[in-house]
């Protein structure tokens, strides 16, 4: 109990005390699980918006596959990632195996199932003819999509707040990717699994509490925009 | 002067099936047609095709001031309200904006002149509620305020009264009607509801399978039905055919123009009558409908009379019913139809 304590307080001093390391791998973690997230977003609701609204063949398997997804193990996406960018493998050529860009990689693919399984849902929330109500009342089609989207806001929030939560906090795959170099692919999830590996328990206790806040944020974030709405009456 | 909204020959398919094949229509400014027919008609599906929305094949022309339309004149000409009242998150006021908003109209533009179609439409004093608290007949009022105020050229009604109570859908036909008797607006109607059609619309088409079967002014369509599907959708629900009235050809009445004679009773001048047996005896609040199995045989014939009615019978007794000649109506037989009202050949062994 007392190492918990003693390493609660040090952590706490230590992220006080401004150290640039800690700062230094909390900004790349936010870049690279931030820009990871944009583009599950950016790949995941239109493909969403596909499932839920259009009818084409195969549509059913992409969902199924999209809800596998959810659960699709870091490691295993980690693992598909390198053999695909190893110096041999087919994206070798890039060099870009053991850089923050491989990572990025690595947490789109694996956010990219969460943001399409849960927009679907939510788009599939809409009345069905929302689409149709839309245009008829002269919408582009391009117009009435977004007002879609603009009516399933929050749920696709959610949607893309689940995946930050997901990338962010995996370990797996920026492991394999990235290769935890310090100063370059080291971000908070690799940092602490290092730092617990070494008995500096203070230092991975204070990687955790960033990770906690920062989980903390994206809550605060959710739940403030989902209290913006107007209060029915 | 060429009609407001029209079509020739429009033709709607999906998945290799013909759904309407219309060949013309044509409604003038300021005037209602309602598009009457029964579910799977395809009158949500012409609607759609008239204002080009949905993702059905079609082929053929609809016609906007007698000139051929596409996507773009259409989207600005037309305004729809669908069965359902689907509104956006957000308030009332909001909500009633939302159409101009989708056309381009500044949010203080399109406030300013969507807050007198709340008004009109008497949801005024709702303009500052979440949308999502309304009940049905206000949400519908809301949903064709925000369909008005972007003062359309065509107004497509989509059964804009299924789902509301009596009462609702009453004061909301009465104030929709006061509505479009101001406006120059060219409206379509689809409903299943004869009622409907009858307060709003000068002219009605009934549709059946795809298919217009019958047009002309609403009284003379309501009250003259060319087939005996066209009889059913305009409340001339009972077949009477030349078996059992003598008459030449195949007549349908109302149900609430058919009247059980108490016995002993002469029947009216002017009148046919019909013996059979009681099937069964309902009692539906405002009155009582008996039904009647005609003999030698024939269609059950449903007759409605009033609560109050001295006439006592139950199933399994013998019953005559009288209609006056002025109350049937002549039409053509549908291949269906004949099946039904065939009469038995007698039994060879009997």
């Amino acid at each position: 109990m007392d190492v918990l304590l003693d390493g609660l307080v040090a952590a706490v001093r230590l992220l006080l005390s401004g150290d640039a390391d800690t700062w230094a791998i909390t900004a790349l973690t936010l870049r690279v699980s931030l820009t990871a997230t944009c583009i599950a977003v950016i790949i995941g609701v239109p493909l969403a918006a596909a499932v839920a609204l259009t009818r084409f063949p195969g549509r059913r398997v992409v969902l199924a596959a999209a809800n596998t997804g959810l659960g699709l193990p870091p490691v295993v996406v980690g693992l598909f990632i390198t053999v695909l960018l190893w110096r041999s493998g087919p994206l070798g050529a890039f060099g870009l195996l053991y850089t923050p860009t491989a990572m990025i990689i690595a947490q789109a693919v694996i956010g990219t199932p969460i943001v399409v399984a849960l927009a679907a849902a939510a788009l599939r929330q809409v009345d069905p003819d929302f689409l149709v109500q839309m245009q008829g009342l002269g919408a582009t089609r391009a117009r009435a999509l977004m007002a879609l989207i603009g009516e399933a806001r929050l749920p696709l929030l959610a949607a893309a707040m689940a995946a930050f939560g997901a990338v962010v906090s995996e370990v797996g795959a920026a492991q394999m990717v990235g290769g935890n170099l310090a100063g370059d692919t080291r971000v908070l999830t690799t940092a602490a699994v290092l730092a617990t590996s070494r008995g500096e328990f203070a230092l991975a206790i204070a990687f955790g509490l960033i990770l906690l806040f920062i989980a903390f944020a994206v809550n605060l974030v959710l739940t403030l925009a989902q209290h913006r709405e107007p209060v029915r009456r | 002067m060429s009609a407001r909204i029209g079509c020739r020959d429009l033709r709607v398919s999906a998945r290799g099936q013909e759904m309407l094949h219309v060949e013309q229509l044509d409604v003038t400014a300021g005037a209602t047609l309602a598009v009457l027919g029964p579910n799977g008609a395809g009158k949500s599906t012409l609607l759609r095709a008239l204002a080009q929305i949905g993702g059905h094949l079609r082929t053929g022309q609809v016609l906007l001031d007698g000139q051929p339309a596409g996507h773009r004149e259409m989207r600005a000409a037309v305004a729809a309200v669908l069965q359902r009242p689907i509104l956006r998150r957000g308030t009332v006021a909001a909500n009633a904006a939302s159409g101009l908003r989708l056309r381009g109209v500044g949010r203080a533009e399109a406030a300013r002149r969507s807050a007198p179609w709340l008004a009109k439409l008497g949801v005024g004093h709702l303009a500052g509620r979440d949308a999502r608290t309304l009940s049905g007949g206000e949400a519908q009022r809301v949903a064709l305020a925000r369909a008005l105020a972007v003062t359309p050229r065509v107004l497509l009604l989509d059964e804009p009264f299924a789902g509301l109570d009596a009462t609702t859908r009453t004061d909301l036909l009465a104030d929709l009607r006061a509505v479009l008797d101001n406006l120059d607006t060219a409206t379509v109607l689809v409903t299943h509801d004869r009622h409907e059609a009858h307060a709003l619309a000068e002219e009605t088409a009934l549709l059946v399978d795809g298919r217009i079967r019958q047009h002309g002014a609403t009284s003379q369509v309501l009250d003259h039905p060319v087939d005996t599907e066209c009889a059913r959708l305009v409340g001339y629900t009972n077949l009477l055919p030349p078996a059992l009235t003598g008459q030449p050809d195949l007549l349908v009445a109302r149900p609430e123009r058919c009247h059980p004679l108490p016995n002993g009773t002469i029947p009216p001048p002017d009148s046919i009558t019909v013996r059979g047996t009681v099937r069964r005896v309902v009692p539906l609040g405002g009155g009582t409908r008996v039904d009647l199995d005609p003999e030698p045989a024939g269609n059950t014939l449903a007759c409605l009379i009033p609560a109050d009615s001295e006439l006592k019978t139950r199933p399994g007794h013998p019953a005559t019913i009288t209609i006056a000649t002025a109350d049937l109506r002549p039409v053509a037989a549908r291949s269906e139809d004949r099946i039904a009202i065939r009469v038995p050949l007698p039994d060879p062994l009997a």
